[in-house]
């Protein structure tokens, strides 16, 4: 037997009851007569602090009955089970639940990472394209539009990627008057190459470069940064064609450094085929890694980085360097003259 | 049957938090660790169990409270919230370009500026009905609290008063902020006894404008030493140390605004005989918020685990209630209990008062 207190749920005034479990139900009575006999399956238990056990019905809203702990050798028997994290965890287990639980996250999470590189490939180069001439279309007043100079860019892309420029998947490559060194994939086979790209190489290390590009863009790297960076969501809204609020963000795609290392061995087997020396690429990259090294960055950097340091691209360039073969330049000195002066006449 | 004719004597606190870290922490790393293997969904039935915890330690007078609130009805809440957000924003993304283009671009600017007010109208609602959804889920002695009000005309109150506290360079704020508390908490009740707040700014308005104050020479300071053509006693040091003091003290008075607010709420609510005072100062928020931060910092983030358990234990160690509670005419609550969880509340966020 247990003496406690009871709140009927109607007033907040207290009862003093004695609990006493009797044939297989809960027996409440009091001194003046009156008794209550109350079905084990309609109990609950509720929380309640240390040296307390608190006791509700599931069929009278704000009915609660408070008894010292100690009534749970006595009471305990027609309660049911303590709810601890939910019943559907408490069902399977806390450690079961934690279990399966991971494994059914770490299934999403890897998922939503390999399904970018699943899903590239099917994106139809039409929605692309859609998208790249929207980018494109909003540089119209930065183009290069030298024609000689137009005609050898395109010259040098047919260089390490015969055939590139044609056809309905065609690469087609515009020159930026920016002053920032830099070549960029876009989508819909969209290649810019910034003006210092030009003007600051020399046409082989300006064919790696490209060549690089070429390889982002058919390997569908462009695509699967897209759905990486941007969602599912975007690529459908460039099929929708509402792309131009998303140029910006399309020109700030990264991509993963398997991409990069996978576009530079295609990068180099591209000038190996068209005879064009990596010498000049390499040098290209060891420069830029030395403007690395002055802005403080190292070698444990490469890790942060989707970019591989430069450094390292450098010497896989450098190592397909083969002194027996006989390497052609990649433009002859007229084309590098017209293209060097894509962006207008001043310089070079 | 008989009822005691007395309530024991309480001496000391009325408001008393009885809750240990040992008891608290098996419960917040087993939520969180659930919270994280279940995508998130275990969220609402976290957000349920540790609820259960401290308003089951927590004496009031001469009970305990109970959280009746469960996570299913939470999670059904939320889930609704989301998916009526999602389609919120489906219709501004799409909706949007849609109307600039068929009906020019002052048409969208409309669009906007009413897709803005919707926003706050719902911020308003949610306000509401989370405070309402807490009441109903609140049980002291067996009763429960509540509102019979749906929220409506309050959201549509808490969308002119959010107005016109931008009005006049933010500086009617602390008078919009006290009326939003009295519309609220005045429209709830606790079985049958209403609520009453009748806060003014009368005691936020200073700690307001000292805020407001520091805000703006704050801004000015910091613009005026991020600037670089400015040369201010050489490079280097004060270029960082200026702005950062500045930051600290926008903060300072900030939460001295935070305090005096929390405290005139508190000092100008009252239901039956019963009033409230919080006697958090300045310092005592400063100490609390600067041990968050430490003890974030120390422990890597995982003391956020016990931030709750920490907040409670501070909001309720500085609340003292006085006056006493007629038993008798403390019925049941007949107001109507809301099925409806605090989904939007939570979704967007907004803070327990």
């Amino acid at each position: 037997m247990a003496e406690g207190t009871l709140y009927d749920g109607l007033t907040a005034q207290p009862h003093h009851v004695r609990a006493v479990a009797e044939a297989g139900r809960l027996e409440l009575s009091q001194d003046s007569g009156w008794s209550d006999s109350v079905d084990p399956a309609l109990l609950q238990r509720i929380d309640a602090p240390r040296g307390m056990l608190r006791l509700g019905r599931s069929d009278v809203p704000g009915w609660r009955l408070t008894v010292p702990a100690e009534a749970e050798a006595e009471l305990g028997a027609l309660l049911g089970k303590r709810e601890r994290y939910g019943r559907w965890i408490d069902r399977v287990g806390l450690v079961p639940a934690l279990v399966i639980g991971g494994a059914i996250t770490a299934s999403v999470v890897a998922i939503g990472f390999l399904a970018p590189h699943w899903l590239a490939p099917h994106v139809p180069m039409a929605w692309e394209r859609k998208a790249g001439s929207a980018v494109v279309g909003d540089f119209g007043s930065m183009r290069c539009r030298d024609d000689k100079g137009q005609r050898a860019l395109e010259t040098l892309v047919e260089r390490v990627a015969p055939g590139a420029t044609k056809g309905p998947d065609a690469i087609k490559i515009a020159a930026l008057d920016i002053g920032i060194f830099n070549a960029a994939a876009l989508p819909g086979g969209y290649v810019v190459v910034l003006k210092p790209a030009i003007t600051e190489t020399d046409p082989d290390a300006l064919a790696g470069i490209l060549a690089h590009e070429v390889a982002h863009i058919r390997r569908r790297h462009v695509t699967e940064a897209l759905i990486r960076e941007l969602g599912i969501g975007a690529v459908i809204r460039m099929f929708a064609g509402n792309v131009g609020a998303n140029a910006e963000q399309l020109l700030a795609l990264s991509y993963t450094r398997d991409n990069e290392a996978e576009a530079d061995a295609d990068a180099i087997a591209m000038l190996k085929r068209a005879g064009i020396s990596p010498k000049p690429t390499a040098e290209l990259f060891t420069s830029l890694s030395r403007d690395e090294g002055d802005a403080g960055s190292s070698y444990g950097t490469e890790f942060l980085q989707s970019h591989p340091l430069s450094g390292k691209r450098a010497q896989r360039f450098a190592a397909s360097f083969n002194p027996r073969t006989h390497y052609r330049p990649a433009l002859s000195a007229d084309e590098w003259a017209a293209l060097s002066n894509i962006c207008g006449s001043e310089q070079n | 049957m008989d009822a005691m004719t007395s309530a024991p004597a309480v001496s000391g606190r009325s408001i008393e938090f009885t809750g240990s870290l040992r008891e608290y922490l098996p419960i917040a790393v087993t939520n969180a660790l659930l919270t994280l293997v279940t995508l998130f969904v275990y969220r609402s039935w976290a957000k349920a169990r540790e609820r259960r915890y401290l308003w089951s330690r927590t004496r009031f007078i001469d009970d305990h409270l109970e959280w009746t609130g469960t996570g299913k009805e939470m999670f059904v809440g939320f889930v609704i919230v989301a998916v009526f957000l999602g389609l919120v924003a489906l219709g501004f993304n799409f909706g949007l370009p849609a109307i600039a283009l068929h009906y020019g671009p002052a048409a969208a600017a409309v669009s906007v500026i009413i897709f803005y007010l919707g926003l706050m109208f719902l911020f308003g609602l949610a306000r509401f009905r989370g405070l309402r959804y807490r009441l109903s889920r609140t049980w002291w002695r067996g009763i429960r609290g509540g509102s019979d009000d749906a929220g409506w005309t309050y959201a549509g109150k808490s969308v002119g008063y959010t107005l016109a506290g931008f009005i006049a360079a933010g500086l009617l704020y602390p008078w919009a902020q006290a009326k939003l508390w009295n519309q609220r908490w005045n429209k709830m009740s606790f079985g049958p006894l209403d609520f009453e707040a009748h806060v003014t700014s009368d005691d936020t308005r200073g700690a307001f404008f000292g805020f407001w104050g520091a805000l703006i020479v704050g801004n000015i300071v910091i613009a005026v030493f991020t600037d670089p053509n400015v040369v201010v006693f050489g490079p280097g040091l004060p270029r960082l140390v200026v702005p950062l003091l500045c930051y600290v003290a926008i903060g300072a008075t900030y939460l001295n605004y935070l305090a005096a607010y929390y405290r005139a709420a508190a000092e100008w609510t009252r239901i039956g005989d019963i009033e409230f005072r919080l006697n958090a100062e300045f310092a005592d928020w400063l100490k609390f918020y600067a041990a968050t931060v430490g003890l974030a910092i120390v422990t890597l983030g995982l003391a956020m685990l016990v931030y709750e358990f920490r907040k409670w234990r501070f909001v309720t160690a500085h609340l003292e209630a006085f006056g006493t509670v007629d038993v008798d005419s403390l019925t049941q609550s007949q107001t109507h209990a809301p099925r409806e969880a605090e989904g939007f509340l939570d979704a967007l966020d907004i803070g327990a008062f």
